[in-house]
């Protein structure tokens, strides 16, 4: 389904910057871009040129070495910032506005959604995006969560 | 890079600061502030205690920009000597300050003055720390509820002779309903010691009849009179909220889903009159009814009167523990119902495109899964309410096991008459009767409350044009681009620094591929989104000094896909002059090459076109969308690729009504073929919302640029469609 390339290596160079170098040419800016980031997580990892013209997309990073593996998740990182909702402590609702108060894998975060109706988006049953007022998502698996924060959850939505 | 450091050491920031803002995120990607300090000479990243985590000397700067990441976005600098690296990671929730902070040090780079002001934006409310749904909004938690309660009670005000009349009617009919109770007493009593007799009987029988009919002629009167108020109420908040809706900017628009928006104009509506018109004066009645009553029972017996109202408290407990929740469910339900109704909105408004593609079941399947979830959410409020409801009614047959337990123990000891027995036994059933309702009253006050919330956040919202006086300021027609960046994400610009002039009656082609910023212009000409930086000049004046309903009356737009009101062709040819005279509608008609056709049609002028002009061809609506701009007769015209969804010959003839529509007016158009801007007197070459080239037809074709690129690249497409058709 994609082009398929062979990579080399991707480095760092300067500091801050990363390259990439595949069989047939090397890249001086490129940025890595998941296909279906919520659907298919982990997988279809797009490597995009810097006009953003596909170079390759791989189907499964895990096969990657290390040696290219690593940087390239570190510019993943870098690049996602939605959490994934570890835990809900709290779920307020005052004159339809929603307070959460949530343990995130980037650490505690709370925040406030509008209508839930039009700011939760279940991507199948068990999973869903919460929008905040500000338009940051928040990734939610029903299932990973305690009996409390699915409890609360199940209150809310 | 010996000024840019980039490991934690306590070393103060040089210079009076010029810019402050606050990070989100820390440099592992973790949730945790970061201050980004800007000054004259350097721009810093702090820890909360002050240490300096990095610095970056603005002479050292290359390049400084707000990338948007997913969710966020970071401040990356590329110094003069290559280097690149991130100053600071954050949230979408101040992304947006970012891109600013960016454009103000690269300023201060340029040794330009400092034009960017970032003062403190509130996004916690002070009082609670709870986050703010909008930045310098207020804070819905520490919202004073009896003032919103205030405010809803102000659509009572244009029928306050009703309300009055409503509220003594109510007071009449709680006197009314006290007093049967009291004649029971006489009577039983006066069976009782023998002191009854017929006459006295007769005149009890006929005053309790007399007090029966004036009950039933209030109750009469009184329900008559909240349906008036029901229906004018809720029309006239239909008509605020549907009037501020209209008023409102088009990003609000591109927030919320049409469903949503309705729902606001329909449902929140209902739910506030409801609470006015029904909760509102039950209340108010059974209020005064469970005083008086008390009052009664306490005048007959102080011991009995606290011996029966003993499981009121319990009542109190099982309210808090049932209604609070109960809630938040009927929310839920409203939520579910809203999805449902999304859904069915959706797959109607696209049924051909769902019959063309066989996906009846995928829908019903999506619509089944909707109704499921309400279905289930309606069921589990429902069976709490009737649990709640349940336990209720044991608490009130509580009360009448112990007046007949105690109370008849005072009748047996003789300290109490058998007739202020039934009198209290009746009293009973007036103050436990509406106590089981008492708590649902909380629950109407939330719904109607959440339902005000969100009525009142659409008519305190900003209107877009907040001083329309009606009057008509003729425009000549030059407009001015001066460095206008805009994003529809703030933190993300679509338009770049974009400058141009037009003269007065100039034909202006934006050119690009798609994505490039040419729709995104003409949404900023047409004030449909405003500038975040720069400004767009209308006659030499800032066009945000305009007022804009006189501004957008001498703009007209066709667009690729038109518009039309299910209503008559008349009609929708005359929908931006309604006084139009039916000479005046066909000869817009035959100037848009539209007349012929009309009249081919059975209804001719008064044809109906259906909802959103489906009874008619694509080439139709669209030579009767340019009739109309025609009449509109604008000052500035923007077509938005108005030829490109037709075939040859219709192009053809919207080509002509085009022609006769842009004579003496400052025209944008957009094309999908190039060459059908051969006649622009200047085109503008867009490329990621920045002007690569201008000039005329000839003058881009000649310099072999991004526009002649375009051109040999639709040439030869042209070809192999030409190709692939013999």
């Amino acid at each position: 389904m994609s082009k398929e390339v062979r990579i080399v290596k991707v480095w760092q160079e300067p500091e801050g910057r990363y390259r990439l170098e595949t069989e047939d040419r090397c890249y001086l800016a490129f940025r890595p871009a998941w296909s279906s980031p919520l659907s298919r997580p982990g997988r279809y990892l797009a490597l995009l040129d810097g006009k953003d013209g596909e170079i390759t997309t791989i189907p499964d990073p895990q096969a990657l070495p290390p040696e290219v593996l690593d940087p390239l998740m570190a510019m993943v990182g870098e690049r996602y910032l939605s959490p994934m909702v570890t835990e809900i402590l709290t779920i307020r609702m005052e004159f339809g506005i929603t307070y959460w108060d949530t343990m995130t894998e980037r650490g505690r975060r709370d925040f406030a959604t509008q209508s839930l109706q039009e700011n939760v988006h279940w991507l199948a049953p068990g999973h869903l995006i919460v929008t905040d007022v500000s338009g940051n998502r928040y990734e939610v698996h029903v299932d990973r969560l305690d009996p409390k924060s699915r409890r609360l959850l199940g209150n809310a939505v | 890079m010996s000024s840019t450091l980039q490991s934690a050491q306590a070393v103060p920031v040089e210079g009076k600061p010029l810019i402050e803002l606050e990070a989100d995120l820390t440099e592992d990607g973790r949730y945790g502030a970061r201050r980004v300090v800007v000054t004259s000479s350097h721009v810093s990243v702090l820890e909360p205690g002050g240490a300096v985590l990095s610095r970056v000397a603005i002479e050292d700067i290359g390049t400084i920009k707000n990338e948007p990441l997913v969710s966020g976005g970071r401040l990356r600098v590329r110094t003069k000597s290559g280097d690149e690296l991130t100053l600071a990671t954050y949230s979408l929730t101040v992304a947006h300050r970012f891109s600013d902070l960016a454009r103000g040090v690269e300023e201060l780079a340029a040794g330009s003055e400092l034009t960017i002001a970032l003062p403190q934006e509130r996004t916690r409310c002070e009082k609670c720390g709870l986050p703010l749904p909008e930045a310098d909004g207020f804070c819905p938690s520490c919202l004073n509820r009896g003032k919103t309660l205030i405010r809803v009670a102000a659509y009572l005000k244009p029928y306050k002779t009703r309300t009055a009349v409503l509220v003594l009617l109510s007071m009449t009919s709680t006197g009314l309903n006290l007093v049967p109770p009291l004649i029971q007493r006489t009577l039983v009593d006066g069976f009782k010691d023998g002191t009854m007799t017929t006459p006295l009987l007769l005149q009890n029988v006929g005053l309790w009849g007399l007090l029966a009919l004036a009950a039933s002629a209030t109750q009469i009167f009184t329900g008559r009179n909240m349906a008036f108020l029901a229906a004018h109420i809720s029309a006239d908040l239909r008509n605020a909220v549907f009037r501020a809706v209209q008023g409102l900017g088009i990003r609000y628009f591109d927030r919320k889903p049409v469903g949503a928006i309705a729902s606001r104009v329909t449902n929140d509506t209902e739910r506030l009159w409801f609470f006015l018109v029904d909760g509102l004066p039950f209340f108010f009645i059974n209020v005064l009814m469970f005083f008086g009553v008390i009052g009664f029972l306490f005048w007959t017996d102080v011991g009995l009167a606290t011996a029966i109202l003993l499981p009121i408290p319990l009542i109190g407990l099982v309210s808090m523990y049932f209604w609070k929740p109960l809630s938040i469910m009927f929310h839920k339900v409203s939520q579910k119902m809203a999805r449902l109704h999304m859904h069915l909105n959706e797959s109607l408004s696209g049924i051909r495109v769902v019959k063309a593609f066989v996906k009846e079941d995928f829908e019903f399947g999506k619509f089944t899964v909707r109704n499921r979830e309400w279905r289930d959410t309606a069921y589990a409020g429902e069976r709490r309410w009737t649990t709640g409801f349940g336990i209720m009614t044991f608490f009130i047959a509580l009360a009448a096991l112990i007046n007949w337990g105690y109370g008849g123990t005072l009748v047996i000891q003789g300290r109490l008459t058998l007739g202020e027995f039934v009198m209290v036994n009746s009293y009973l059933l007036l103050v436990y009767g509406p106590l089981q309702w008492f708590a649902q009253i909380n629950n109407w006050f939330s719904r109607a409350m959440a339902g005000a919330e969100r009525v009142f956040e659409v008519l305190d919202m900003a209107a877009e044009s907040p001083n329309d006086d009606g009057a008509v300021q003729p425009l000549r027609g030059e407009v001015a681009f001066e460095g206008v960046r805009f994003g529809y994400d703030k933190s993300n610009p679509v338009i770049r620094n974009m400058s141009f002039d037009v003269k007065a009656g100039e034909m202006i082609g934006l050119v690009g591929h798609s994505g490039s910023g040419k729709s995104t212009t003409i949404n900023l000409i047409a004030r449909f989104y405003e500038p975040d930086a720069g400004r767009i000049l209308v006659d030499g004046r800032d066009y945000r000094e305009l007022d804009l309903a006189d501004f957008r009356r001498q703009i007209g737009i066709v667009l690729q896909e038109p518009f039309l009101f299910n209503g008559t062709i008349a009609e929708n040819i005359a929908y931006g002059k309604p006084d139009a005279t039916f000479d005046e509608i066909v000869n817009a008609a035959r100037a848009a090459n539209a007349h012929d056709f009309i009249l081919a049609k059975q209804d001719g002028y008064d044809t109906v076109v259906g909802e959103r002009g489906a009874r008619l061809s694509g080439g139709e609506r669209q030579r009767v969308s340019i009739a109309r701009a025609i009449l509109h007769d604008p000052k500035i015209l923007i077509l938005d690729e108005a030829t490109s969804s037709v075939d040859v010959e219709t192009e053809r003839q919207i080509q002509e009504a085009i022609q006769n529509l842009i004579a003496n007016r400052t025209t944008f158009a957009i094309a999908h073929r190039l060459t059908t801007l051969r006649t622009a007197n200047r085109l503008i070459v867009l490329e990621r919302g920045e002007i690569k080239e201008v000039g005329t037809h000839d003058e881009l074709m000649q310099a072999g640029g991004v526009f002649a690129k375009l051109v040999e690249t639709q040439r030869q497409i042209n070809q192999v469609v030409e190709v692939g058709n013999v």
